[in-house]
């Protein structure tokens, strides 16, 4: 009857029953035919996914017809799974099972509930004994894990499902323990860990063979690929008692185990007993019974049997899988409150990260050359493991590493310096990373020094490669004083090493110069990274030595790193394989926040690359659709901050009024800004040192006074004896050329005395703090006018300067406006604001002196780009003080003639 | 929930409003704080250290729960302690004791882990920097110092340090009687006041005096504005006056240099203040046993809290867990382990216990909930199914096993179809043979 059903289009709802119909008459294996295809059922998977075939509702509501066709068709469809999954043949019996798992995954709670023991005793059936066919085990099991992932949406059968859990145990074990197949194993383990997470008390009961099982399969080293899925199952084993003993236990045990390896693997490289001592005695208290080993007592036998005849490869990699499976106990959450037994943990990472091969003085050497090459071979992956579980140790402990904090430093800083392996660097300066940005600055003095030198080493080889490019902010010889004396002597012995003779035009490119290793990409990034963690957390504190040259570096690399264009990203991911490795743009990114932080970490003075970095960013930014564009993005605004200051008073104000002092400032005033001293780049703009400044009254918009103070500051105190009070004569001279040159004005003469007035108010103003205001007034007209300009063109009375309002009045404003637009549009970008109000000002003075003649406005325009950027200033203040003294029509009578 | 917490040297217990509602919470019994001797560990449960008579050489250090008003546990440390602080995490209580030593106690197992000599004089408040590893404290003597705990805990480089301190200031001439530290990291500011009637303001990352104001009262309490851009000192004239520290001040004011403004209800002098989380309530403890809820805004008092009739000194605005989610949490722990997880940490222990440094206890952590979260556990079947699809089309072992039994149950299959035609051909044969032989018979019969 549904044959013939219309549907409107991809979202009705009758098109599910439909194509779930055709699923399972086309592509789904059914009894009778043979099944030839299995590709087939990936396009069964995709479709019902992207449809949502089996979800059984709708967003909106729908005819109960169609949704009980929907339903019987579902039927149908599961109908058949269950058909399959007990047929006979293990092809189909294998879609079955994949099929029920997707159904587990996909189905509607309703249903998911009402059939769910069915469905798990069907999967259960197959793994057990007498289906042998592996394929069907490793999808049952994964179907069970789907499962159960399901059921643990749903706590009200939370009882019903742990006994079904339950039931699994023991076939699980039985699948780990008879069966060969490392597969099967895998999906086994999968399940188990499945379960621990969800249902963790279905476990309880089975806890010591569960242990024994999985510790079996580790220690025997047979399980390679897999490995890392038995050792997370062992650390998530604790969770399935939830107490703090089992947790603790666990620890201890896998612990002494790994000591014990430790003690077969070093022979002779150190000094084992004592060593070894050491961690038994912090981990088993004298007096108490050592914890029974790892796996149970059966395991014991079977070890030390083994151990006669273990290959030392099995040893290391024994090791290094138990100290994974700290790692991820020390990472995984715990439900109980936990005793992390910090200091063997630690010695037991300091005891393997001290063994570097050599052999220990006070032995005897009675290792073959074989067997320390093979240990050399293994120890950094060894080493690997111990940095590993130190992140772990200090990622559990959080705040508690504190009594622990000094020792860990030590060990990390010696280790640091004997350490030259890539992979090894990368994770101690990751590490380092982790421990300044949690423990604050205190960290930051202890680790200063270090991590400053060590990334000064190996960020060498692409600090020099600037050498001779001379716009980049390095000389030749700014970057070989980077390289302090000490260091130039001991970079030698590390493969960063990388004498200065041999290096080259080595720019951006990371290639070997003549055979000389240089340092990795990937340990420049991490190197550049903790170089920002140590500014970000403590650049101010003490940081006098080391500042200068890591500023130095940073500028220089990011400098560098950006030469060679930005990397394209895309690129990378075609050139990516699976593994993760650190790219050009990973490295960028690094370089570039590295350059934030150094810019932005607090200093006495302004950053003194300052410009660079913003020119690096800006530049950045315009790489559209890239990681880099974003971070420059968010670089420039928070180095805004940086410019402009802000003291912001509780009080929050209309932000209507707000003045939007946006661009116009941060090109006009640069110089002034950070001239006028220490005040702006210390936490207390003004005066906290005790000097006293003549303020005007605050108000509310303190922001604003705090601008209107600094500029009037900047006025009186920098620009007029600057530029007008050097000498009148001179002032007036230039005035004077400037209007012949540009205007070809007549009016010369009569501008002179309104330039002589010009210095005497200037000498008042720097004295009479009621001038100052005035000036402040009109520095905020400046702002405003520019304002006004874009948003309310026709207001002009908001102009509050009275002396220029005055002449001109509303008469004039009509006539004005036309030519705004061209006069804002010709004004140059660095200068917006004070072109715009200069051609204001000669607008109303060219208004007023024609009596409100229309006036061609192509005048206007001409007249605003022939005034020079930093000559505008000038020219506006030479015109306020020409308009309180109401003097212009001379000029005025300059501007027509001029054309 | 945000609530006011606030007690006072008389016996008045620790009273516990709810900031925006008002409404008045649990009162926690039988304590008398010393100034700055209240805390609130990890907003886990309070902590006060008490006044008592000078007759006791030991002090004493009390906890109480949120949700039970007596006293839970009872310390008695080697001496009476007076300010009493808690890093965030609540891992640490830190205590400043009467004859210049700080003590510096584990919460979780109670241990002292250090006690070294700070102050020539009893230390009087305690401060730790935004990110907890500088501390500072303040002195009867006027003296403030800045310690980093790695440093502290640093035995090695104590040694080789010049001295255990990162800074000493010493510009007050009297008492200090409170320090607080702004955001910033290591550029962070102190402000300290003193019964010198001066605040001080200082550079953390410059170890200099910025900036000094004098006060017309002596200040017994600090707070800083949220954005910095003013403090607020509450004095002993009942004023609480406003200091400029990025905002402008004008030499004009009525009351000082750099002084802006004060907030004033003519009452007794303030003994102590607090912010809220949002930065604009103020609270403030007076002498008089009231505490006001001002607007820093608008400068008005917005509620009025009575404790006792005796001084308030101790005033803390803390996020306190919900009451029901206190207990469900600790409900599920106790299912989930089937023992009491014990509420409250053991007392803090009188010495630094030299024997146990062999057995060291190690970090105890909090218990954290496993992420089973329903979205982020992958399903595998599916990735399960693509790998195996893409091994059969391999044809790997494991496929061409499956292959290999679909092939004998085939076969198998295949032989049993013969065996039955072969059957049935018999008896076909049979049957064919019985009837002619049959017919044979009944012919010849």
């Amino acid at each position: 009857m549904a044959v013939f059903e219309h549907f409107q289009n991809l979202y009705d709802i009758r098109l599910k029953p439909r194509l779930l119909r055709s699923l399972i008459r086309d592509r789904v294996p059914d009894e009778k035919h043979p099944f030839s295809k299995p590709s087939e059922l990936s396009i069964v998977v995709s479709a019902v996914k992207n449809h949502g075939l089996l979800s059984e509702s709708s967003r909106e509501a729908v005819d109960p017809k169609h949704m009980e066709n929907w339903k019987s068709s579902i039927d149908a469809w599961i109908e058949r799974l269950l058909l399959l999954v007990s047929s006979k043949m293990p092809d189909k019996c294998w879609a079955g099972i994949c099929l029920l798992g997707l159904t587990c995954q996909e189905c509607s709670s309703d249903r998911f509930l009402a059939s769910y023991s069915v469905w798990f005793q069907k999967l259960l059936a197959q793994i057990q004994p007498p289906s042998d066919s592996h394929f069907v085990k490793v999808a049952s099991c994964a179907s069970l894990a789907d499962l159960f992932t399901r059921l643990s949406g749903f706590s009200n059968i939370k009882k019903d499902v742990t006994s079904h859990a339950g039931k699994l145990i023991q076939p699980v074990l039985k699948l780990l323990t008879d069966d060969s197949s490392g597969a099967v194993w895998e999906g086994a383990v999968d399940l188990l860990c499945s379960i621990i997470n969800f249902f963790p008390s279905s476990v309880h009961r089975h806890y010591e063979s569960v242990e024994a099982a999985i510790v079996s399969k580790i220690m025997s080293g047979k399980c390679d690929s897999n490995i890392s899925k038995f050792v997370h199952c062992l650390a998530l084993l604790p969770r399935s008692k939830g107490d703090e003993d089992s947790w603790s236990l666990m620890l201890q045990k896998i612990l002494i185990s790994i000591n014990v390896d430790l003690n077969d693997a070093f022979q002779g490289l150190e000094e084992a007993e004592t060593k070894s001592n050491e961690v038994i005695k912090h981990l088993v208290p004298p007096g108490k019974e050592p914890p029974p080993p790892l796996g149970g007592n059966k395991m014991q036998g079977e070890t030390s049997n083994q151990a006669t005849e273990m290959s030392e490869q099995l040893i290391l990699h024994r090791i290094s899988m138990l100290m994974l499976c700290c790692c991820r106990m020390l990472t995984n959450p715990y439900p109980a409150q936990v005793i992390v037994p910090v200091r063997p943990l630690l010695v037991l990472v300091g005891r393997v990260l001290m063994v570097d091969g050599s052999l220990s003085q006070s032995l005897l050497p009675f290792l073959t050359v074989m067997q320390r090459e093979f240990i050399c071979s293994e120890l950094p992956l060894l080493h690997l493991c111990g940095l590993d579980l130190l992140t772990g140790i200090i990622k559990r402990v959080r705040s508690q590493l504190l009594p622990h904090a000094a020792d860990v430093v030590r060990l990390l800083t010696e280790y640091f310096r004997r350490c030259a392996l890539p992979a090894l660097r990368v994770k101690v300066y990751s590490i380092l990373r982790i421990l300044l940005i949690s423990m604050g600055v205190g960290m930051a003095q202890y680790l200063a020094q270090e991590v400053v030198s060590n990334a000064l080493v190996d960020l060498d080889s692409i600090a020099h490669g600037c050498g001779e490019a001379s716009s980049t902010p390095c000389s030749k010889a700014a970057s070989e004083g980077l390289l302090l004396p000490s260091y130039r002597k001991r970079k030698h012995g590390t493969i960063t090493g990388f004498s200065e003779e041999q290096q080259g035009g080595v720019g951006t490119e990371m290639e070997a110069v003549k055979g000389k290793p240089i340092t990795p990409i990937a340990v420049q990034t991490a190197a550049l990274q903790a170089l920002e963690a140590l500014l970000t957390v403590g650049g101010a504190l003490r940081s006098e030595c080391w500042r200068q040259n890591v500023d130095l570096l940073l500028i220089t690399v990011a400098t560098n790193a950006s030469n060679g264009g930005w990397a394209n990203e895309e690129k990378d991911i075609f050139l990516l394989s699976d593994e993760p490795t650190s790219t050009r743009t990973d490295f960028q990114l690094a370089a570039l926040r590295a350059l934030l932080a150094s810019l932005l970490s607090p200093a006495r003075v302004r950053p003194p690359y300052l410009s660079q970095g913003l020119e690096l960013f800006r530049r950045g930014k315009q790489e559209t659709g890239t990681k880099v564009a974003e971070f420059c993005a968010h670089a420039l605004l928070a180095l805004e901050v940086l410019m402009h200051p802000r003291a912001l008073p509780l009080v929050n104000f209309p932000s209507g009024d707000h003045p939007d002092f946006g661009q116009g400032f941060n090109c006009k005033f640069p110089k002034n800004i950070f001239s006028s001293g220490l005040k702006n780049n210390s936490p207390f703009p003004r005066g906290i040192l005790g000097k006293d400044e003549i303020e005007p009254e605050s108000n509310d918009d303190e922001l604003y006074s705090s601008w209107l103070g600094n500029d009037e500051e900047t006025e009186a105190s920098a620009s007029i004896p600057d530029k007008h009070l050097e000498s009148r004569q001179e002032l007036s001279e230039k005035d004077g050329r400037l209007s012949t040159e540009d205007h070809q004005a007549e009016k010369h003469p009569s501008d002179l005395p309104a330039g002589a007035q010009f210095p005497k108010e200037g000498d008042r103003g720097a004295t009479d703090a009621a001038h100052m205001e005035t000036g402040g007034i009109k520095d905020s007209i400046m702002a405003q006018s520019e304002r006004v300009q874009e948003i309310i063109p026709n207001n002009d009375v908001r102009l509050q300067d009275k002396d220029v309002m005055v002449p001109t009045g509303d008469l004039t404003a009509n006539v004005v406006e036309p030519n705004k637009g061209k006069i804002e549009s010709s004004g140059s970008d660095s200068s917006k604001a004070t072109p715009a109000l200069s051609s204001e000002i000669n607008n109303k003075v060219l208004m007023a002196a024609a009596d409100a003649n229309a006036l061609p406005s192509d005048q206007g325009s001409l007249l605003t780009t022939s005034i020079v950027i930093e000559k505008g200033k000038k020219l506006v203040l030479e015109y306020n003080s020409d308009a309180s003294k109401d003097s212009f029509p001379d000029i005025v009578d300059g501007e027509p003639d001029s054309d | 929930m945000e609530v006011v917490i606030a007690s006072s040297p008389v016996d008045a217990g620790i009273g516990c409003w709810d900031l925006h509602s008002g409404a008045e919470q649990l009162r926690y019994r039988s304590c008398t704080s010393t100034p700055h001797g209240l805390a609130c560990v990890g907003q886990r449960f309070l902590v006060s250290s008490q006044l008592r008579d000078s007759s006791s050489s030991s002090g004493t250090i009390l906890y109480w729960s949120w949700n039970k008003p007596q006293v839970e546990v009872k310390s008695f440390p080697a001496e009476p302690i007076h300010p009493l602080i808690s890093n965030s995490d609540g891992t640490y209580i830190i205590g400043g004791g009467s004859s210049g030593a700080i003590y510096f106690w584990e919460v979780a197992s109670g241990r002292l882990l250090k006690r070294w000599h700070a102050h020539y004089r009893a230390a009087t408040c305690l401060f730790l920097s935004d990110d907890e590893s500088l501390l500072v404290s303040g002195a009867e003597d006027g003296c403030i110092r800045v310690w980093s705990l790695f440093m502290v805990f640093d035995d090695i480089g104590m040694e080789m340090a010049k001295h255990p301190y990162e800074y000493s200031f010493s510009e007050h001439t009297l008492r200090v009687t409170d320090v607080v530290s702004g955001y910033g990291g290591c550029n962070a500011i102190i402000v300290s006041a003193s019964e010198d009637r001066t605040c001080k303001v200082w550079s953390l990352s410059r170890g200099k005096l910025l900036r000094s104001i004098d006060f017309p009262s002596i200040i017994d309490a600090v707070a800083l504005d949220p954005g910095e851009h003013v403090f607020y000192a509450g004095a002993r004239d009942g004023k609480i006056y406003i200091a400029a520290l990025n905002a402008e001040s004008t030499p004009s004011n009525i009351y000082g240099k750099h002084i802006i403004g004060s907030l004033s209800d003519n009452s007794k002098g303030v003994t102590c203040l607090a912010f809220s989380m949002d930065g604009i309530l103020l609270v403030s403890g007076s002498e008089d046993g009231t505490i006001r809820v001002w607007d820093a805004k608008t400068r008005n008092i917005v509620r009025i809290f009575r404790l006792a009739k005796g001084p308030i000194n101790n005033v803390l605005v803390v996020r306190r867990p919900l009451y029901s989610n206190f207990q469900t949490s600790a409900n599920s722990h106790a299912s989930l382990s089937r023992r009491h997880v014990p509420l409250l940490p053991p007392p803090l222990s009188k010495y630094v216990n030299s024997t146990d440094e062999i057995v060291d206890s190690g970090a105890i952590t909090v218990p954290q909930t496993p992420s089973s979260d329903i979205m982020d556990a992958p399903y595998l079947s599916s990735h399960v199914l693509t790998k195996q699809i893409s091994e059969l089309q391999q044809q790997s072992s494991a496929a061409t096993g499956m292959e290999v039994d679909r092939l004998k149950l085939d076969c198998k299959r295949s032989l049993e179809m013969v065996q039955k035609w072969k059957e049935m051909f018999a008896d076909l044969h049979k049957f064919c043979v019985d009837e002619l032989l049959g017919n044979d018979q009944t012919q010849t019969q």
